[in-house]
Formats: structure tokens, C-alpha cells, sequence
């Protein structure tokens, strides 16, 4: 296990800059995710990480090791890629003591990791199979083994869920998790799902055009996002915004004014964007009124998209209501849970 | 799902394979049967599909005129290590083209294959030049160096880098994270996952180097050395007139291995036939 450095990183491909100088570090042990919408450069991070990507400029360290110019396998790292990656000629037992055979291991040593990892992710009866004759979950398994095999310093994992189905999607995220529970094993986690990033993550890196937009604990991005872009991110559905201006009345959006939290006041007559959540709205007699668009039961809540004066906004409610397309109801926004970014740039102002 | 034919479809269509099936299968037909005709019979109107008079000691008189088992020698020893040097030339050369990134690696790549362009015949002579300075004139060297490094390996080497551009480069990174360099990732990653490119370029190199006239006639001048293709021309009367049973003997001899090898391989030879994309 090691801590994991970035100090200044950047990825240039000719004129072309696709990483602006990250600086990143993780701790021994802790599990970070790197999340952000496709081509922003998360997986051109890790890769650079393992060494399969030259470095531009700056610095990366595993332990105290400035690693910019050491091959992949002298870098002590394991890497679990998207599509898995597995030897198709080589059985399951042969795929994961791979490695251990070409740094020299004994046999009776490769025999003694290879069981312990198979046991581990329960793959004892499939060690003779070939990765053809292996589901998308036990292929995804035997990558997670050929990377814990070796008991390498970082795990790095590239969008390994993204190949398999919603439902097994969700154990196996349950699986990882509880493996790096189990092996304390410093590890960073490259994924486009903010879901994903918010169940797995000590540790969130949000990642934007190849910059570094927030890192933080999951909740702590929830709670408070540093910016609109990772406001409009992290969350599921995504938090609602409305453009307007505060006033002293509250907020004033096309068609809307909605109430604001006292500490808003200061930067009354400022231009601004309204966010929040689905679940932070309540249904209130005295609430502002807002015209119902479409109804989606999901059986624990209803989401409700609904026009809060001119602009389309979803609701989240627990409670079982009855309401129907086309009727008004009056939804309060919880004050406490209002983020107001500026127009002009997206940082956050309160 | 499998299409069914009605019983008069089906007659139809096996009555139209049959009558396909008579250019292909008749001359071999015809070669064998000849082998046991006298010669008389062979010319005879109308023609005997079927001998009417058996002549076996055709077969014997085929090692008595020239030392075929030398020669047989010759050809299959001459097509192994042609074989296997254009399998380790040519998967060499494809995995770099295709994997390693170099300077002008495509233009390269291009001029290379112009060496398909150039008919054999247009290089024979410089060819011939070359290995008479180097005294391998009348050896086999030419016709063991030429396809390896020739136009048979410039085919070959473009299989191999289809194939190699193909294979996912995932494959590579994670067997780079797994420890290994380069050549060892050609060898123990690459290589066994393009055993169904290198069967086709064996399969077609073989052939090829079986079947090669030309150079043999041109650098070969002595019977012991003859390969096959070339001995078959060598049965003549005193008079240089071909002795057609004789050498339908022969002929039916040098296609035996390629016959037997096609029908225990039927299905790997389709389906070589079909990862290089071409016809036969």
C-alpha cells in the first residue's frame, strides 16, 4: 500500500492540452473515485498513473518514488480494465498467476496466491475454464483477481462496471467495495456513473475539459458543490436549476420568485442560478405554485416534473400523493438546502 | 435459423451443384484414372472415363526414370522451412507494423507491399545475378530465401498485421502491467492468439513453395536437386515427347500430401481461405 502524489500533472497530445496540471493526493489506503462526463480526461489520468500514458509535465509519485519514467510493471500497480482484459488463450488459474510467474515466483507460491485470491471472490470452480466460457460477472471477477494476486501497492481500476448489466452492476459494486474494505489496498476508481462514485468513494475527484472541478467526501459534494457543473453532476435526478436575479423579495426567476435563505440577502441585485434538489422540496399550502407536467411513480417516491413559472423542474416526494398532469400544486423549497451559484462562471455564492 | 427446401428445390439445387461440381472434380478424375491407362488410351475417342486396361507399373517406372524420393525430398523439406520462415518473418514483421509505433511506419508499410506488384518474372533475372555471385546457383538456398524474404512473405505479413490491428490493445497494456516487454507480449500474448492468422499464412506458404516452378527451373540444373513441379517436366520419351502416364503418375504422387492434408484440414483450409479474404 502507498499514498499516490499527482503534483502539476498534465497530457498534452501535440498542441492539443488535455489534462491542465492536476494536483491530487490520496492517502494509503483510501479508495478515490475519479468521476466526469466522457472525454474528460479521467481515464487519461489513471492511465497515466499506471504508465501506459506519457506524462506532459509535472510529477506523479507512488510512495516516495517519482514514477514519470518507470515501466507499468515497475510501477507496482494493478489495473482492471473496461473490457477486462482477461488472456483469452489462458485459463482462469493461468490469467491470474500471470504476473507471479513473470516476476519469478515459485509455483508453489503462484498455487498458494491463486487460491487465496480465487477464494476471496469465490472463484475456486472456475480456475480451469477459459474467460470464453465465463459470465460478464465471473470475467469481471477474474480481472479483481489477476489485480489482488500480486498484492500490489495502488489498484486502478478503468470503468470496470460499464460492460455489465444494471442489476449485477450493483453487486458488483457491493463486491469491490468490500474487497477494499478487506485489503486496505490504496485504490483509484475511474467511472462516468456518479452513483457509482458516490456508493464507492472515500473520496470524489470531479473531473471536467481535463480540469479538476471539486474533490471532496461523496456527501460533502452533495451537500455542498463547489460549482454548478458539479452540482449538475453529482445526484440522481439532478438538481434543478433556475437562472434569475436575487432581490430582496427572494428570487426572482421568469414567471417565479422563489424564496431565498437570509444569508442571500448580500448579494441582492446579483444575477445568479437557483439549484436544488428534487427531494428538497416539500408540498406546502403555502408554497409557490407550480403546474404539473408528467407524474412517475417508482413505487418508495413520485417524481413530478413540474413548470415553476417558465422553467421545467423535477420533484422528488416520498409521501404517496395523488396528483395528475395538468393540475397546480405549491411546493416549498427547503432554505437550507438552496445553492446559489453565480451566472458568470458557475462558482458558488452562499 | 436453417432454410428449408421443398423436396423438388432440394433435387434441383443438388442437380445444379453436380454439374458446378465437373470442372473442379474432373481433372483430377482425369489425372488419376490416366495414371493407370496405357498411353494409347488416354488419346482413345471416345474418352474412357473409366480405364478399360490397367497399367500399375506407370507408378514404378516414376522412380525408375529420376530419383523421385530425393526429389519428393527436396520439395517437402524445401516447403517446411519456407513455411516456417515466412510464419516468423511475417508475424514479426506484421505485429510491428501494426503495433509499434515508428517513424513512417505506413510508408513503409506501403512500399512493402508494392513488392505484390512486381511479377516474379521481372526479378528473376536480377535475382539469378545475385545468387550466382553468391554461388548459390544449382543449392536450394534461393528457393528457400527468396519466398521468405519475397513476395509470398509480403502477403503474409499483411495477414498478420490485419490481424494484429485487431486484437484489442488492452490485451497489451495489461500484459505490460503484468511485467512483461515487448517481445515477450509478441510471444506469449500475441502469437498464440494469432494461431488462426499463422494457419492460413502456413497453409498458403506451403502451397505456394509446393507448387513454386519458376525458381526451381531457373536455379536448378541438376535432377537430384529438381524439386517436384519441375521433375513432373522431366518425363519425356527420347525424343522429348511427355510421357503422359508416366507423368500423370507423378503428378497424381505430388498432389497426394495436398489432397490428404485438404481433407483431414477441410475445415481449417475454409476457414484460412476466409481470414485472408481471398479466394483460392
Amino acid at each position: 500500500m502507498a499514498e499516490v502524489t499527482l503534483s502539476n500533472v498534465r497530457k498534452s497530445y501535440g498542441a492539443v492540452d488535455i489534462i491542465h496540471g492536476i494536483d491530487l493526493g490520496i492517502s494509503d489506503g483510501e479508495f478515490v473515485v475519479l468521476v466526469g462526463p466522457s472525454g474528460c480526461g479521467k481515464s487519461t489520468l489513471l492511465r497515466m498513473v499506471a504508465g501506459l500514458e506519457t506524462i506532459s509535465g509535472g510529477e506523479v509519485r507512488i510512495g516516495p518514488r517519482v514514477v514519470n519514467d518507470l515501466d507499468p510493471k515497475d510501477r507496482d500497480i494493478a489495473m482492471v480494465f473496461q473490457n477486462y482484459a482477461l488472456y483469452p488463450h489462458m485459463t482462469v488459474a493461468t490469467n491470474m498467476g500471470f504476473s507471479l510467474e513473470h516476476r519469478g515466483g515459485s509455483k508453489a507460491e503462484i498455487a498458494e496466491r491463486v487460491k487465496w485470491a480465487a477464494d476471496i471472490l469465490g472463484l475456486a470452480p472456475l480456475l480451469d475454464r477459459y474467460p470464453r466460457q465465463l459470465s460478464g460477472g465471473q470475467r469481471q471477477r477474474v480481472a479483481m483477481g489477476r489485480a489482488i494476486v500480486r498484492n500490489p501497492q495502488v489498484f486502478l481500476f478503468d470503468e470496470p462496471l460499464s460492460n455489465l448489466d444494471a442489476k449485477l452492476r450493483v453487486v458488483m459494486r457491493g463486491e469491490i467495495k468490500s474487497l477494499h474494505q478487506r485489503l486496505k489496498t490504496t485504490t483509484i476508481y475511474v467511472t462516468h456513473d456518479q452513483v457509482e462514485a458516490m456508493t464507492m468513494a472515500d473520496k470524489i475527484v470531479v473531473l471536467n475539459g481535463g480540469r479538476v472541478e471539486q474533490i471532496g467526501a461523496p456527501l460533502e459534494l452533495y451537500d455542498r458543490p463547489a460549482n454548478q457543473f458539479v452540482a449538475g453532476f453529482i445526484g440522481s435526478p439532478s438538481m434543478n436549476f433556475l437562472n434569475g436575479t436575487i432581490t430582496a423579495e427572494g428570487f426572482a426567476a421568469p414567471g417565479i420568485v422563489l424564496p431565498l435563505p437570509a444569508a442571500a440577502q448580500v448579494h441582492t441585485g446579483r444575477k445568479a442560478v437557483y439549484g436544488i434538489r428534487p427531494e428538497h422540496f416539500a408540498l406546502d399550502e403555502n408554497g409557490v405554485p407550480a403546474e404539473i407536467i408528467l407524474v412517475e411513480p417508482m413505487g418508495s417516491e413520485t417524481q413530478v416534473t413540474m413548470k415553476l413559472g417558465e422553467t421545467l423542474a423535477t420533484g422528488v416526494f416520498r409521501e404517496r400523493v395523488s396528483l395528475s398532469p395538468g393540475a397546480t400544486i405549491r411546493v416549498r423549497p427547503d432554505l437550507d438546502n438552496v445553492h446559489l451559484f453565480a451566472a458568470d462562471g458557475g462558482q458558488r455564492l452562499n | 435459423m436453417k432454410a428449408e427446401f421443398s423436396p423438388r428445390r432440394r433435387v434441383f439445387l443438388y442437380g445444379l451443384l453436380c454439374v458446378l461440381l465437373i470442372p473442379f472434380v474432373f481433372p483430377t478424375w482425369w489425372m488419376v484414372t490416366s495414371s493407370v491407362k496405357p498411353i494409347s488410351d488416354i488419346f482413345a475417342f471416345p474418352p474412357q472415363l473409366v480405364p478399360e486396361r490397367y497399367d500399375w507399373t506407370t507408378y514404378s517406372k516414376v522412380f525408375e526414370l529420376q530419383p523421385f524420393v530425393k526429389q519428393y525430398w527436396n520439395s517437402a523439406y524445401i516447403a517446411a522451412l519456407v513455411t516456417v520462415g515466412t510464419m516468423i518473418v511475417s508475424s514479426m514483421a506484421g505485429y510491428a507494423f501494426a503495433r509499434i509505433r515508428f517513424p513512417f511506419a505506413n510508408a513503409i508499410f506501403m512500399v512493402v507491399l508494392l513488392g505484390l506488384l512486381i511479377p516474379s518474372e521481372v526479378t528473376i533475372v536480377p535475382l539469378f545475378q545475385m545468387f550466382l555471385k553468391a554461388g548459390m546457383v544449382n543449392t536450394h538456398w534461393p528457393l528457400i530465401l527468396v519466398p521468405i524474404f519475397g513476395a509470398p512473405s509480403v502477403f503474409a505479413t499483411f495477414v498478420m498485421r490485419q490481424f494484429f490491428i485487431a486484437l484489442p490493445a488492452e490485451l497489451e497494456e495489461a500484459a505490460r502491467v503484468d511485467g512483461l516487454g515487448r517481445f515477450k507480449i509478441f510471444r506469449k500474448i500475441a502469437l498464440p492468439l494469432a494461431r488462426p492468422a499463422l494457419a492460413s499464412v502456413a497453409i498458403f506458404t506451403f502451397l505456394h513453395s509446393w507448387n513454386l516452378y519458376l525458381e526451381p527451373i531457373v536455379f536448378l540444373s541438376s535432377a537430384d536437386k529438381f524439386t517436384l513441379p519441375q521433375a513432373l517436366t522431366q518425363y519425356t520419351d527420347a525424343y522429348g515427347g511427355p510421357m503422359w502416364n508416366i507423368q500423370l503418375a507423378a503428378a497424381t504422387l505430388t498432389a497426394l500430401p495436398v489432397l490428404i492434408v485438404f481433407i483431414i484440414a477441410q475445415k481449417q483450409f475454409v476457414e484460412g481461405l476466409a481470414h485472408t479474404g481471398l479466394k483460392g
